[in-house]
């Protein structure tokens, strides 16, 4: 009887051992690629008006090529573990590379915690990514959510194999990077392009860019309400009795983001112990991090509802309504910032108007930003 | 001729790579070194709490300063060496004990041995500094680091200081019923420079530590006189047109900061 349990058991350990080896293909691919031109074009970056400057890694600077093939990547579900999930599928370009839901749902609709990020003008950020900071640039983000077991459940070990076996991925990545060898694709080449990509998308041309950093002569851009919104936004105290304080988070110039993270109050816990997701807290180690998340870029913040790092707000409307009340307190919200607003009826109207001076609509059709294989 | 031509083409070459060496004599590291305290107490933020001058409690969630153009002048001609372009100098991730014991430090190396009479400091932004272009500086650029959270669009200036906190109005502990207060100095009225005396020696090879601390109470209070946290109207420094408070903070700076 013992022979046969430790018969079947080694059977089984033998299954699910090799399990694994009937799905990844064999070791690197090896191709001589010597023969493909590398004549790597630079990419141009033109920072529009009154944006900071971009702070690009030496190690990779950014050309046509690599962008081109970052922009393959992110629309590519290869790098999922099943092939249905690309980087695009929770950065969806409609949605301001968002994807419009509370949860971002990973490979086989297995969810996550947190809702997903928009990609807008990440090419600027400077102080960590993710909701809770845990990354420092694009090239090492790119790396995470191919191997989170909630998103794309992938091993890159495997996804470099199933890059080096692809009919154009060599070539595109030897255009890119001067690799001479298809064993030479790494995952770092891959989150590298990706980063690439991700720095272009730049928006710059919403109403609140035309009136303040674009000198549009319009008198009418902005309309009284909105104008009125920006006195609360802007805690502009000579036009408005009542500040908002939006921007002590909301600021950063055109990229509307202190880069900066916070307890907004949005968690009604007895103690820093006690929040169903620490965010930073979990990053630094530090208990008074918990419950402090990135505040994003409020650009197009029309367009990504809903909000939160956990999305339970669906309108803006909801979303200043939080602020107004003060939310819930506990020793590391920034008390200063949060606390009983008092705004009126209009008051919170102008400022929902006001936010949707942020929306740029010119940044969903430019065709440099879309899925190359449609 | 070709002598000359050769000495015509180099010299450029020669003073562009002695640019970083134009010290020329005997030099010496200085380290500067920012602590900051609430009454002589370490500052420790979120956790602690403090007396205010009127026997009310506070506690802090950021303090942080910009320095700029700070030199140690010589006592004799009022020559200066520069130990700072713009730095900034921020505490309020320290919310442990031992975190607001370990200073914010700087250090400059090559400064001219010698002795001096003091240290200049300047408190905020210099003016042609203080712009939005400030941005458009590279990577590690502490205006460029701290843009986003310091440069107040509205203004068109950098916030030379923030201290934020909390105040128990009520005396009955915190609570989200307290008034939180914003200090936010800005704008080129309120930059302030500060010169504490003291001799100071450097020695070749010897490094020299320059210890600051500022007292935040003594920023709040001077001579018994203090910012009236339980008034409203003195929890936010935002309107540009008033600058009462904010000049009251930044002038408390020659008092607040000691040189130990």
């Amino acid at each position: 009887m013992k022979k046969i349990i430790f018969t079947s058991l080694a059977l089984l350990t033998l299954f699910f051992a090799c399990k694994d080896d009937d799905t990844v293909p064999a070791g690197p691919v090896e191709g001589d690629l010597t023969g493909i031109p590398y004549a790597p074009k630079s990419y141009t970056l033109t920072n529009p008006q009154g944006f900071p400057s971009m702070l690009i890694p030496e190690d990779n600077p950014m050309t046509e090529e690599g962008v081109d093939l970052g922009r393959r990547l992110f629309y590519d579900p290869i790098l999922s573990v099943d092939s249905t999930l690309s980087c695009a599928g929770c950065h969806q370009l409609e949605y301001s590379f968002n994807d419009n839901k509370a949860i971002s749902p990973g490979v086989q609709n297995l969810m996550g915690t947190r809702s997903s990020m928009s990609l807008i003008n990440i090419g600027f950020a400077d102080n960590g990514l993710f909701w809770d900071g845990r990354v420092k640039s694009l090239e090492e983000q790119a790396l995470h959510p191919v191997e989170n077991p909630v998103e794309m459940a992938e091993v890159w070990g495997n996804v470099e194999v199933k890059l080096q076996r692809h009919k154009d991925y060599p070539a595109l990545f030897r255009k890119a990077f001067g690799i001479e060898n298809k064993a030479d694709i790494t995952r770092e080449l891959a989150a590298k392009a990706i980063a690439q990509f991700e720095r272009t998308l730049i928006s710059s041309n919403s109403r609140f860019d035309k009136k303040f950093y674009k000198n549009d002569p319009d008198p009418f851009l902005l309309s009284d309400l909105e104008i009125d919104g920006y006195a609360i936004y802007f805690d502009d105290l000579t036009n408005t009795a009542k500040g908002g304080h939006c921007a002590h988070c909301h600021d950063g110039g055109p990229l509307l983001t202190s880069d900066a993270y916070f307890n907004n109050a949005i968690e009604n816990v007895s103690s820093l112990d006690d929040f169903p997701d620490n965010g930073l807290g979990t990053v630094t180690g530090k208990r008074t991090d918990n419950g402090k998340f990135r505040a994003p870029s409020l650009r197009n913040i029309e367009l990504t509802a809903p909000y939160m790092h956990d999305g339970r707000f669906l309108t803006l409307e909801e979303v200043v309504d939080h602020y107004n009340s003060g939310g819930h307190w506990v020793e590391n919200v920034n008390s200063q910032s949060i606390n009983q607003l008092n705004l009126t009826e209009y008051e919170k109207q102008a400022l929902v108007a006001f936010l949707k001076t942020f929306t740029d609509t010119t940044f969903f059709t430019n065709p440099a930003f879309q899925n190359p294989f449609k | 001729m070709k002598k000359l031509l050769f000495i015509l083409l180099f010299a450029p070459v020669f003073f562009t790579a002695c640019d970083d060496d134009e010290v020329l004599g005997p030099t010496t590291t200085v380290n500067l070194n920012f602590k900051a305290v609430y009454d002589g107490k370490p500052l420790v933020s979120i956790s602690d709490k403090y007396l205010y001058p009127d026997d009310k409690q506070v506690k802090f969630q950021a303090f942080n300063f910009y320095i700029s153009d700070v030199v140690l002048i010589e006592g004799e001609t009022g020559d200066e060496a520069e130990l700072v372009d713009i730095e900034f100098v921020d505490f309020s991730d320290n919310t442990t004990p031992v975190e607001a014991e370990t200073p914010v430090s700087f250090t400059k190396q090559r400064v001219p041995a010698g002795k001096y009479a003091g240290v200049r400091i300047g408190f905020g932004v210099p003016t042609d500094l203080n712009t939005a272009t400030a941005n458009q500086f590279g990577s590690g650029h502490p205006l460029r680091k701290t843009y986003n959270t310091h440069f107040w669009t509205d203004w068109e200036s950098f916030i030379f200081m923030k201290i934020e906190g909390v105040y128990d109005k009520d005396g009955n502990g915190f609570d989200g019923n307290d008034p939180g207060f914003g200090h936010h100095p800005g704008t080129n009225e309120v930059y302030r420079e500060v010169t504490l005396s003291r001799n100071i020696e450097l020695k070749e090879g010897q490094p020299f530590n320059l210890n600051l601390v500022v007292d935040v109470r003594k920023l709040y209070e001077v001579n018994g006189d203090y910012l009236d946290l339980s008034n409203p109207a003195n929890l936010y420094t935002h309107n540009p047109n008033d600058l009462t408070i904010a000049k009251y903070l930044m002038d408390n700076f020659s008092q607040a900061i000691v040189l130990e």
